[in-house]
Order: structure tokens, then C-alpha cells, then sequence
């Protein structure tokens, strides 16, 4: 095996590629968690949004407005999942799960009785997120590989991570949201309506999914097929387990996954069977996540143990 | 009103509802709603074929509803049914194409064994990471339906595949009768049927049923009652995974005759919305799912008839999911209805989150 070609200056962009998806959808769930919500719904939030994305942008031929309606069939979706969890006692997991099916179900049927297509929504007419091409990096071969021709939401995504992490950690209603995630009762005798910002942060993280979805189906690739998220927003959820709601480590946390998939991509090609490489962000993602909160764990019991001597 | 009746008009006006929602669906894109669900109808018990069909369709949904629905009873959120059915499925055709110097009784019993095993060992593993170490049993479970789907896959492309066209592996040594052709419904609906109703009788009239329900309800007062509510919590999960192992072999011997790629793709999710609906509750289970069995097979039916494409029943059923989730929706009826306390904390809720003392 040629290590040379494996492992290059593309592949860096290859697993950025990868992993920018699943960021989007670990920082949609990162946001309830953060209000102590889980956000199972991430898969479903993200999938509506990947489809309307497409559909608006086939028939209007503009990305901004795809985008902008993406954002709100996935606010739509949070809604839903907001009114039936905090007004009616649903519980979060059936409401989420609830959710994944509808837009699985949803998205299938519209495409088959609006759009009249089966499987796979592709079309030329489809006008994709634009990609940045920076001329004067063009001679310089590594700086060429890595950033050039990056979709507009990729690198979206960094300053995106970034504003969360200041949104969540460095103002007043990422406070608020925080108490209300840690300590609901001391919250609200603190005056922080509980109820109100249990409702913004899942809509918010609705917002944020319909944008994954957008940049799915029309920055990473530039079509729509059946259940095209497979499985993304569960591995962005159980980033955002391993990051423990924190932006920037959930990033690095999807970064990983994104690394093990372009990683695999590359081994199909030294004649490992395709069904292993698929397999293997998930088989990854479980193992890395179940590390994590081992260690967690652990490192929680010899804190409490210390305490417990210092009594 | 009694508590089962007020859930069963609950449940009815769900059905209805989400039928209703399904019906302006079905308006929108000019197709007429009853015409459409009088073929759904008609498509699952007209003739032999079809009446057959359903129950070869309602003898997975029973087993992974009540599969879904135990676990649920002792606070596990198990989605990996269907990972589950895949592998007891492989276990399975394997034991079944390989163990053929077996006499054929001990044969099917190493079959079946197999797959439970197999079965109940995957869904072990969620069970033990959720009991001692808080990782979200949902988050796994489902990522590791799709590595056990790839496995699975993996096995028939390379080294079970029969060579044929389709990813396949070769024909399995033993069978389960068929008793209704051309339709595909065998004797694996009995076994089903008895191992449910052996389910709910060790759930309700057992003192094990009783540490379930028990660890469900409370599992701190478990603990001070001496019940070990981890230990309970996985061994519930290792029920779900062995019925979900269960489902597969009766799917392989009895329906199918060989490994197929793919096989119990959304069985175990059908069997899981079947038992959201109900709210787990064992006893209605088996009525859901049967309910979900005729949805699905008339579906094929009410595609052919009319232009209404069946994802439309997918997408009634999610919309059953979510009103049926929504405890308190229908209470404007009752109002009897407990509202929350002022911030939103919910019982239910609460009752979920398995914390640690700090």
C-alpha cells in the first residue's frame, strides 16, 4: 500500500467534507442539550430540510430562498416536536422518533406525487450552495487541495461553530439556557421563564437542523434520494454526547467520524469490501461514544470519591 | 370513566385523527381519500393471498412490538430490534446450512437457539453501556442496526453468498410449514403467538414481571427494595434482542428459505411504532400490531388501485406515533386531565432519566 497516496493533503478536505454534515446535526442537538432535551428528532429535523432545500431550489432556481425554506420546514418540524414534548407530555424519545418517521414517510411521498420521481430527486435544473474558488491559492498544490473550491456552508460551519460556543458560553441567554439545561426548579425561581426557553432552544435547534439538511442535499451533494441523511443525525447526536454539548469539542468529535469515512472511501479502492467500509463510521461512532462516556464515567466517580475523603 | 376506557377512546381518536390527516393528504394530490382506503381495506383480506399475507406480515410486527414493548416496560428505549432480527436471522441460515449433520429435530432447536442467542447478546451490549455508564441506549441501538445491516451484508456478498444474481445465501436445510399458499404465512405465527402470550403472562402473573415493572416504574425504590435495577434493565434488553432474534429465524426458515440481503428492513421499526402507539403496553400490542399488518399489506393493494402511493401509510402511521405520544392531547374531553407543574417537569420525565447520586 502506497501511504503516500492515502494519506494526502486531500484527504484532510475529504474529512472535513464528510464530517461537516454531521456537525451541523451534532450542533442541532447540542442546543437542546444543552436545555437538557435530546433531540432525537435531529435525523427527521434534517432530512425535512434536506428535501425542501431541493424542492425549492428546483423550482425557484435560487439557493438563498432553498436555504432560507429549508431552515423553516425544520423549525416547522421542531415545532411540532416542541408543542408535543413541553405542551403535551410527550415523551421525548417516542415524539423523536415520531418525527424521523414522518419525514422519512413525508419526503418519500412528496417526491413520488409532487415531484413524480422515484428513489432519487436529481435534476439539472437543482442549483446548488456555490463554492468558493480562491484564485490565487491555485499554484500553491497543498493550500490548493485543502481549501480551494470549499461550499459556501462549510465554511459557514466554522464561524458557525465558534458563534454557538459564544452564544452558549459568553452571553446572557446561554446562561439562562444552561440553568435551565442543569436545574430547571433553581432556574425558575431565578426568574428565567423555563417553559419559554425549553421552546426556543429546541425551535433554534430546528433552525439549525433544516440548515444541515440544506447543506446536505445542496452543498455536499446536489440531489435528494429516500432516507438520504442514513443514519447522519444519530451519529451528530452521539457527537454531541461525546463533545458533552460543547460546540467545539462535538466538532472535533464529528471530525473523527468524518476522518474514519473518507479513510474507508479510499480503502474500497485496495479491494476491502464496500459493506465494511460502510459500515465502519457507524461501528466507530458507538465505539467512540461508548469510550468517551466510560471514561466519563469514571472520571466522575474519582472526583465524587475525593470529595467524599475531604468530609 | 375507567382508566382502560378513557386509553382506548384516547387510541381510537388518534386512529382517526391521523386517518383524517391522512385523507387531506390524499386530497391534495386529487385522489379520492375513501376510495383509497377502501382499496387499503379490501387489499388485506380479499381471497386467500391477501388474507395470508397479512398475518405473514402480522407475525414479525407481534414479535418486535412486544419485543420493543418489554424492554420499554423496564425504561429501555430499545430501536435495535431490527439489528437484532438481522443478526438472529444470520445465525440462523448459518446453523441451518452448516450443522447439517445434526439430526433435523436438534436442527431446528440449534436454529432457534442460535438466533436467540445471538439476539439477545447484541442488544447485551446497549444494555450494559446504558445501565453502568449513562451511554444513551437510542443513540447506539440505532447506529448499531446499521452495522449489524452491513455484517449481515457483508456475510452474503462474501463468504455465504450462494453465487447467484441477488445477494443471497444458499437454500437453508430445514423449513418452517407453509400453510396458506401462494401466500407466505407458516407455522412461525403459532410460535409467536404462544411466545407473546407466554411474554405477557411472565410480565403480568410473575414475580420476575413484577422486578420489570418494578425497575420501570422506580428504579431507585428497586434498589432499596433490593431489586438490582441494572441488572434487570439489561436483562430486559437481552429479552428484546432475544425476540427480535426470534422474529429473524421464523423470517428465514419460514418465509424466505434463505439468507436475503436486506430482509427485515423496518420490521423492527413497524414493530416499535406498533408498540409507541399503545404506549407499550403489552396487553394492546398484539391489536396494534395487527392493525399495522393490514396497513401494510393493503398499501400495495391501494397503490395498484388508485394513484395514492403507499409512503402515505408510512406517513399515517408516523402521524399515529405522533398524536398517540402526546399524553395529554385529548384531555380537553375528559377534563379530568392532570395538567404539569408550572415548569414543565412532566412525572413521565422524570422517571426517564436514570441519574447517578452524587
Amino acid at each position: 500500500m502506497d501511504f503516500g497516496n492515502f494519506f494526502n493533503a486531500s484527504l484532510i478536505y475529504a474529512s472535513f467534507r464528510s464530517a461537516t454534515p454531521v456537525i451541523y446535526a451534532a450542533l442541532c442537538a447540542a442546543i437542546t442539550q444543552q436545555a437538557d432535551i435530546l433531540n432525537i428528532g435531529t435525523e427527521g429535523i434534517m432530512l425535512t430540510g434536506a428535501f425542501a432545500a431541493v424542492a425549492v431550489s428546483y423550482t425557484t432556481g435560487s439557493w438563498v430562498l432553498a436555504i432560507a425554506v429549508a431552515m423553516f420546514a425544520g423549525l416547522l418540524m421542531a415545532g411540532i416536536m416542541a408543542i408535543a414534548n413541553i405542551k403535551y407530555g410527550a415523551d421525548i424519545c417516542a415524539i423523536g422518533v415520531g418525527i424521523n418517521m414522518f419525514a422519512i414517510a413525508f419526503t418519500k411521498f412528496l417526491m413520488t406525487s409532487v415531484f413524480g420521481m422515484r428513489g432519487t430527486f436529481s435534476n439539472p435544473k437543482i442549483v446548488a450552495i456555490p463554492r468558493i474558488h480562491i484564485g490565487w491559492i491555485e499554484n500553491i498544490n497543498f493550500l490548493n487541495q485543502v481549501f480551494n473550491d470549499w461550499a459556501l456552508t462549510e465554511w459557514f460551519v466554522i464561524v458557525f461553530i465558534f458563534l454557538m460556543w459564544f452564544v452558549l458560553f459568553k452571553t446572557r441567554w446561554g446562561l439562562h439556557l444552561r440553568a435551565v439545561g442543569k436545574y430547571p426548579l433553581a432556574a425558575q425561581t431565578a426568574g428565567i421563564n423555563v417553559i419559554s426557553m425549553k421552546y426556543q432552544a429546541i425551535l433554534i435547534s430546528g433552525l439549525v437542523g433544516g440548515l444541515a439538511g440544506a447543506h446536505l442535499s445542496l452543498g455536499y451533494s446536489k440531489l435528494f434520494t429516500e432516507n438520504m441523511t442514513n443514519n447522519r443525525g444519530f451519529m451528530g447526536v452521539a457527537a454531541m454526547f461525546f463533545g458533552n454539548a460543547h460546540p467545539v469539542y462535538t466538532a472535533i468529535g464529528c471530525l473523527v467520524f468524518g476522518f474514519v469515512d473518507s479513510v474507508g472511501a479510499r480503502l474500497q479502492s485496495y479491494g476491502v469490501a464496500s459493506q465494511l467500509v460502510l459500515m465502519m463510521p457507524y461501528l466507530v461512532t458507538v465505539i467512540v461514544l461508548s469510550f468517551s462516556m466510560v471514561s466519563k464515567y469514571y472520571a466522575n466517580k474519582n472526583k465524587n470519591s475525593s470529595l467524599l475523603k475531604v468530609n | 370513566m375507567n382508566k382502560t376506557v378513557i386509553a382506548i377512546i384516547k387510541i381510537l381518536l388518534t386512529i382517526i385523527v391521523s386517518l383524517l390527516v391522512g385523507a387531506i393528504f390524499i386530497v391534495i394530490i386529487h385522489q379520492n381519500p375513501i376510495e383509497a382506503y377502501g382499496a387499503l381495506i379490501r387489499g388485506a383480506f380479499e381471497g386467500k393471498l391477501k388474507f395470508g399475507t397479512t398475518l405473514a406480515n402480522f407475525t414479525p410486527l407481534l414479535l418486535t412490538s412486544i419485543a420493543f414493548a418489554i424492554a420499554a416496560q423496564a425504561g429501555a428505549f430499545n430501536v435495535g430490534v431490527e439489528g437484532e432480527i438481522f443478526l438472529g436471522g444470520l445465525a440462523a441460515a448459518y446453523i441451518a446450512i452448516n450443522w447439517t449433520f445434526l439430526p433435523t429435530p436438534l436442527l431446528y432447536i440449534a436454529a432457534f437457539a442460535g438466533a436467540i442467542l445471538v439476539g439477545a447478546l447484541w442488544a447485551w451490549i446497549p444494555g450494559v453501556l446504558k445501565a453502568y455508564y449513562n451511554v444513551s441506549e437510542v443513540c447506539t441501538t440505532i447506529l448499531m442496526n446499521s452495522v449489524a445491516l452491513y455484517i449481515t451484508s457483508y456475510m452474503v456478498n462474501g463468504p455465504m453468498s450462494a453465487g447467484v444474481q441477488n445477494p443471497q445465501s444458499e437454500n437453508v436445510s430445514i423449513r418452517l410449514k407453509q400453510f396458506m399458499r401462494p401466500s407466505s404465512v407458516n407455522i412461525g405465527i403459532f410460535i409467536a403467538i404462544i411466545v407473546s402470550i407466554g411474554i405477557i403472562w411472565m410480565f403480568y402473573k410473575t414475580p420476575y414481571g413484577f422486578k420489570l415493572r418494578t425497575v420501570g416504574s422506580n428504579s431507585k425504590f428497586s434498589d432499596c427494595m433490593g431489586i438490582d435495577s441494572k441488572k434487570i434493565f439489561i436483562q430486559s434488553m437481552m429479552i428484546s434482542g432475544a425476540l427480535g432474534g426470534l422474529t429473524g429465524v421464523i423470517e428465514i426458515l419460514g418465509v424466505h428459505g434463505y439468507f436475503l440481503d436486506n430482509f427485515a428492513t423496518n420490521l423492527g421499526f413497524n414493530g416499535m411504532l406498533a408498540a409507541l402507539i399503545v404506549k407499550s403496553n403489552l396487553i394492546a400490542c398484539p391489536a396494534l400490531a395487527f392493525v399495522l399488518a393490514i396497513l401494510r399489506t393493503g398499501a400495495l393493494r391501494m397503490q395498484q388501485a388508485t394513484g395514492v402511493p403507499k409512503s402515505l401509510v408510512d406517513t399515517v402511521t408516523a402521524i399515529f406515533i405522533i398524536f398517540a405520544s402526546m399524553d395529554s392531547l385529548f384531555n380537553f374531553i375528559f377534563k379530568g386531565g392532570k395538567g404539569k407543574n408550572r415548569i414543565g417537569l412532566k412525572p413521565k420525565q422524570q422517571k426517564i432519566e436514570v441519574k447517578e447520586v452524587k
